[in-house]
């Protein structure tokens, strides 16, 4: 009888825990949809043309479906130009971002000095100062080093000071997550290489840098849609369109007065291709990235 | 610079005279255009700087500097930037490394920069196709110091567009509406169809300006809306008060969700024939044009009624584009070669030729090309005798976009609210820094 009663029990458990899942599908379910639907509405969008929403409105239904806009965005946009610069801003500034970043993480967790901690919160801190508040004293000391060396486009209306304004920017939060996770990496392995004799060179690139892959991975996706989507540095810190990355091309599908929403949203569907290769090329790591070290306590 | 324009009185009829002698003055022209560029060949490579890349403006910019290229022989990059970005990023731009000559707006926007240094100063241009422009527009192109920093391109009057067909299924006779009066009648028989009256939109803060400006200008005239706006008159004026109280008459007969609206919101409800008329810069005629001919036939302008008979239909906004030389470009000789020659008959006409409709500020232009809506834009222009170029280009940028745009805004939200709200105006105008 009473294992007869535990088994009841356990019944009762079980069918309690399946509600406590569904409940929980649902309101995932939910989440995603929400998430889905602009995606999904600027997808349906980007197969309309605009005469059709200017005379019937937005919900009306569809008289004419294709890939017209999206013909019309690729010869606008002037795809290979822009697509070629956020390439020339984006892989230099990650992977700067990733090799300082690890290497200040590095530091700041495997020496002990006086102002290790101290250092970790600066660079925290430097990650919340608005980048609106900042631009113009970096403008300006951008054209200041230009005259310096005698050319204004030293780095100002240059890939490289757009790249060094991303490096700066996103430094701080890589070396926080770095240096989180390094935290978590025993202290034996470093002791163990040092006791074997590598020096600080080799301890880094040897010993700790294979061990940081999922977080580089998953920083690495991270950074490149922060600074692929970024349009407010190259637009305050370029003054040639020709060299602004692919942000500034969507621009272009924007009228002074008049802007085709249905031209645009083909253009943004454009745009967002690079990042989400990226993503799926880097989907495990990514993954994996976010919940190691989690279970770790 | 508004002071300049209060002190002289700008007879818009005399451009329609000189259209009218339209032979004569392109023949002038062309006389001018060939004795004009002399020193064209020692200019060099030139950099110019568009701000837009609408693909209708931008046909005619490249039109302008191939035929530029052609005539002189110096190369032009052309760099071409989205309008919104090229503004917001102006101050920077100019400053940096920007292009030897750049697209503008006259009046205020034009003098903020002027006052800057970051201009040059091409009144010597002026002295050479100066005569091919009224008056009014040299006005609109000078600086605080007196000096010409702009050449004008075009212009584009800001009036009540409906619907012609709208108005004879209504019964209504378009010509009939002069007065304040006239208008609330029309206004009230779309009502009695359960059609609104009178579209309004101000989402994006500056729409509502357009209709700001005419109440005033037509009910306290031109005088005193220019001194308002360069803070030589109070906003708390009971004058200024007169303005919303007929704003408020307006009210019942307007779409309730103004606020939720852009401008493109109004002129779709234009299209879809929910709304009666529309207070809005006449741009919007080529999205007629490409929803279908019959539609862009369809659409008319006229001057908004008159309130105030010592007024009359006097004034209008029409803001003109035109070019600028910026100081820190590397050529400016040859920034300033390139918009003599935009100025000129010669650019003009080459602009012209893309078919790309213009209204041209140059009297040289044969206006006989017009279509139909076009001359009705050049008749409503000509029945006003000031130019204002629209509130956020006539007052200080700090004030016009940060703290007119919002408090429009609010007063829809609440009408009531009139005599806090043009309190608050005053001392926010009254707290701001003094230009440099």
């Amino acid at each position: 009888m009473t294992i007869e009663k535990s088994q009841d029990k356990k019944k009762k458990k079980l069918y309690a825990q399946d509600i406590k899942d569904r409940l929980i599908s649902i309101f995932i379910g939910i989440f995603a949809l929400l998430w889905i639907f602009p995606i999904a509405w600027t997808l349906w969008s980007s197969f309309r043309p605009y005469t059709e929403i200017m005379k019937n409105g937005v919900l009306s239904p569809p008289q004419e479906l294709g890939l017209f806009n999206y013909e019309e965005a690729i010869s606008r946009m002037e795809l290979p130009t822009y697509f070629l610069n956020s390439a020339l801003i984006t892989i230099p500034a990650v992977f700067l971002t990733l090799l300082f970043g690890s290497l200040m993480a590095f530091v700041v967790t495997r020496y002990s000095f006086k102002f290790n901690v101290a250092l970790l919160l600066l660079f925290t801190a430097g990650n919340l100062l608005p980048a609106q508040l900042v631009f113009i004293p970096v403008f300006k000391m951008y054209l200041a080093l230009g005259d310096l060396v005698g050319d204004r486009r030293f780095l100002y209306d240059n890939h490289w000071g757009v790249v060094l304004i991303h490096v700066a920017f996103q430094m701080g939060f890589a070396t926080f997550v770095l240096s989180s996770y390094m935290k978590t990496i025993p202290k034996e392995i470093s002791e163990s290489a040092m006791v074997d004799g590598a020096n600080v060179f080799t301890h880094f690139f040897r010993v700790m840098l294979p061990l940081l892959r999922p977080p580089l991975a998953s920083l690495a996706v991270l950074m490149t849609t922060w600074i692929y989507n970024d349009f407010f540095w190259a637009l305050v810190l370029m003054s040639t369109d020709k060299k602004r990355p692919i942000t500034s091309a969507l621009g272009r599908l924007q009228g002074e007065f008049t802007t085709d929403y249905n031209l645009l949203a083909a253009g943004a569907m454009i745009a967002v291709i690079p990042t989400l290769i990226v993503f799926f090329v880097m989907r495990k790591q990514f993954v994996s990235g976010l919940t190691l070290g989690s279970t770790k306590g | 610079m508004l002071n300049n324009i209060s002190n002289r009185e700008m007879d818009r009829r005399l451009i329609l005279k000189g259209a009218a002698a339209g032979g004569l003055g392109i023949a002038g022209a062309t006389m001018l255009a060939g004795c004009a560029p002399g020193d064209a060949a020692s200019a060099g490579p030139v950099a110019f700087g568009a701000r837009t890349v609408d693909e209708n403006p931008t046909k005619q910019l490249q039109a302008l500097v191939a035929a530029y290229t052609a005539k002189t022989g110096n190369e032009v990059t052309y760099n071409a930037t989205e309008s919104n970005a090229f503004q917001n990023n102006l101050s920077q731009y100019l400053q940096g490394t920007p292009d030897d000559c750049f697209q503008w707006m006259a009046g205020f926007r034009m003098q903020f920069f002027a006052a800057q240094g970051l201009l040059v100063d091409v009144s010597d241009v002026w002295s050479e196709i100066g005569s091919q422009y009224n008056e009014s527009y040299k006005i609109a192109s000078t600086g605080l110091d007196g000096k010409q920093y702009f050449v004008p391109q075009s212009w584009y009057p800001w009036g009540l567009h409906f619907r012609k067909s709208m108005m004879a299924e209504v019964g209504l006779n378009p010509d009939d509406i002069y007065n304040w009066d006239d208008f609330m009648g029309a206004l009230e028989e779309l009502k009695a169809k359960g059609l609104i009256g009178f579209i309004g939109v101000d989402k994006g803060g500056w729409e509502a300006m357009g209709t700001f400006d005419i109440l005033n200008a037509r009910i306290n005239g031109y005088q005193f809306h220019v001194d308002l706006l360069a803070g030589r008159e109070k906003w708390t004026d009971d004058r200024v008060k007169e303005v919303f109280r007929h704003w408020e008459m307006l009210l019942p007969y307007m779409n309730t969700n103004v606020l939720d609206l852009e401008w493109d919101g109004g002129r779709d409800m234009l299209l879809a024939r929910q709304g009666g008329f529309f207070m809005m810069g006449s741009w919007f005629g080529a999205d007629f044009k490409s929803v279908s001919d019959a539609d862009y036939e369809d659409l008319w302008v006229i001057p908004f009624p008159e309130i105030n008979p010592d007024h009359a239909r006097d004034t209008i906004d029409a803001p003109i584009d035109g070019f600028c030389v910026a100081a820190n470009g590397a050529n400016n000789a040859g920034g300033k070669d390139l918009i003599k020659f935009a100025g000129d008959m010669e650019g003009v006409q080459a602009m012209l030729d893309t078919g790309v409709p213009m209204t041209s500020a140059n009297n040289g232009q044969d206006t006989s090309t017009y279509d139909a809506f076009q001359t009705q834009q050049l008749a409503v222009m000509n029945e006003a005798k000031y130019i204002t170029q629209f509130l956020d280009r006539d007052t200080r940028p700090d004030f016009a976009g940060p703290v007119v745009g919002p408090a429009l805004q609010g007063w829809f939200k609440d009408p009531s609210s009139t005599n806090a709200m043009l309190e608050s105006l005053q001392s926010q105008w009254d707290a701001l820094p003094p230009l440099a």
